[in-house]
């Protein structure tokens, strides 16, 4: 039998291999000559599936060096501001000290424009109580006209008396120094006693009769009588009590911070007992003209 | 009586590898380079017992012709043309095939007219304008010369 011309046997595909070379190269000829738009537009048609598979991945791939660029850019961002964020750092710390002392002066300011004395303003140059009868060093002297047993405050509370004065500077004994002794009295049972220092922030008050009855946080201020404060200045708190004997004895938290005070005020010699000073202490900051 | 044996397809393909450097080396030269290929296409490939061998062989040589020469914006025309001559060439010589040397030669000059014209227009479809050259003439010159060599190919099986 024989095989058909056109079929799928050795004679057929033999043909369909010349058919296909001669049309596939009078299609190159014919369709490659002239404008290009027409390869173009044959390429994008069997380029199709592909670009439709590969599309997904090309815009992940994008997407994925966008966001590559994005965590770039934060991330130099943050090392901006992480950067930033040291400089300010480090400007408020050297700035601190300064800020603290500004707001004290300025609450000393407040609280010297609401105190009816005379009172002079100084510096704490040195600090040094926690030395064996250490005590504080003044930049005000006998040029300033210091003398011996002038009271010291600051807004928190009453600070200490002068103790020495030299030409330019004074030394100042605080309160909680064992050689101090200050005449208190309670807020509300108004009795008077005298305050001796025990310790770093601490003191009590001596020559409290047993009767007396004192309760815990109660207020202690100066009671006038040692002709170095006024009446009314505040010195603590009560911290405890406990009986000695015929007397009583209060312990008392200072008020004001002494290790950390850097601007006082200083009363002139011996004031008037009856003076009309604040209870508490001067708002922060709060200047009234 | 004993007949000599046609030529091995494995000479055929030797000589037809051989057209091909001849070709692919003698770019510089239009004239040689046309007698090679007119002979790998008319004589040579045309001798093959399969048309398909024939036109691969024929369209080779056309791809290694524009491909030397590196002139052509869009090549495929001359071996579209090889194409065409090849199996018109193989289709003649196997209904036809030449009873004297003169009349195969006539037959090769023919051919040859119709290829170097066939080719020129091709190219001219695919890649624009261009030169005719004188290949041709080449080519008609020396077909006493290529033309024997290749007429035992297309001899009939008796006469071989």
């Amino acid at each position: 039998m024989r095989p058909r011309p056109w079929g799928w046997n050795p004679v057929g595909r033999r043909r369909y291999a010349i058919l296909v070379l001669y049309v596939g190269h009078l299609g190159w000829i014919t369709l490659g000559h002239g404008h290009g738009s027409r390869w173009q537009a044959m390429l994008e048609t069997l380029s199709w599936p592909v670009q439709k598979i590969s599309a997904p991945l090309l815009r992940s791939r994008a997407q994925r060096a966008e966001r590559a660029g994005s965590l770039q850019r934060a991330q130099y961002e943050l090392a901006m501001l992480r950067q930033r964020l040291e400089s300010i750092q480090k400007e408020n710390a050297q700035q601190a000290p300064r800020l603290i002392e500004a707001e004290e002066a300025i609450r000393t300011l407040a609280l010297k424009k609401q105190v009816p004395l005379e009172m002079k303003a100084a510096r704490v140059l040195v600090n040094v109580r926690s030395a064996p009868f250490g005590g504080m060093i003044l930049d005000q002297g006998l040029d300033a006209g210091l003398v011996r047993d002038q009271g010291v405050f600051c807004p928190e509370g009453v600070v200490g008396r002068i103790w020495e004065v030299s030409q330019r500077e004074s030394s100042l004994l605080p309160l909680d120094a064992y050689n101090a002794s200050t005449a208190v009295m309670l807020a509300q049972s108004r009795a008077t006693g005298v305050l001796q220092g025990v310790g770093p922030g601490r003191a009590e008050i001596r020559y409290i009769g047993g009767q007396e009855v004192v309760q815990i946080g109660e207020p202690v201020y100066t009671s006038g009588l040692d002709r170095v404060f006024p009446r009314g200045l505040l010195v603590g708190h009560v911290v405890g009590t406990r009986p000695q004997g015929a007397e009583l004895q209060v312990d008392v938290a200072l008020a004001a911070p002494l290790n950390r005070v850097h601007q006082v005020l200083i009363l002139p010699p011996q004031p008037r007992i009856d003076l009309a000073v604040p209870a508490a202490p001067p708002k922060e900051g709060k200047v009234k003209p | 009586m004993s007949q000599p044996a046609a030529m091995p397809t494995l000479w055929r393909c030797i000589l037809g590898a051989a057209c091909f450097g001849a070709i692919l080396l003698s770019s510089p030269w239009p004239g040689p380079q046309a007698v090679f290929h007119a002979f790998l296409v008319l004589a040579l490939a045309s001798g093959f017992e399969s048309p398909l061998a024939a036109m691969l062989w024929a369209a080779a040589g056309g791809w290694i012709l524009e491909g030397s020469l590196r002139m052509y914006p869009h090549l495929g025309g001359t071996a579209l043309a090889n194409m065409t001559l090849c199996l018109l060439a193989q289709w003649h010589f196997r209904n036809r095939p030449p009873d004297s040397r003169t009349a195969y030669w006539g037959q090769l000059a023919a051919f040859s007219l119709g290829h170097f014209v066939l080719i020129h227009l091709l190219v001219r479809l695919a890649a624009g304008p261009h030169a005719w050259g004188w290949g041709w003439l080449w080519t008609l010159v020396t077909i006493p010369v290529w033309g024997t060599l290749s007429l035992r190919m297309h001899l009939p099986a008796r006469r071989r």
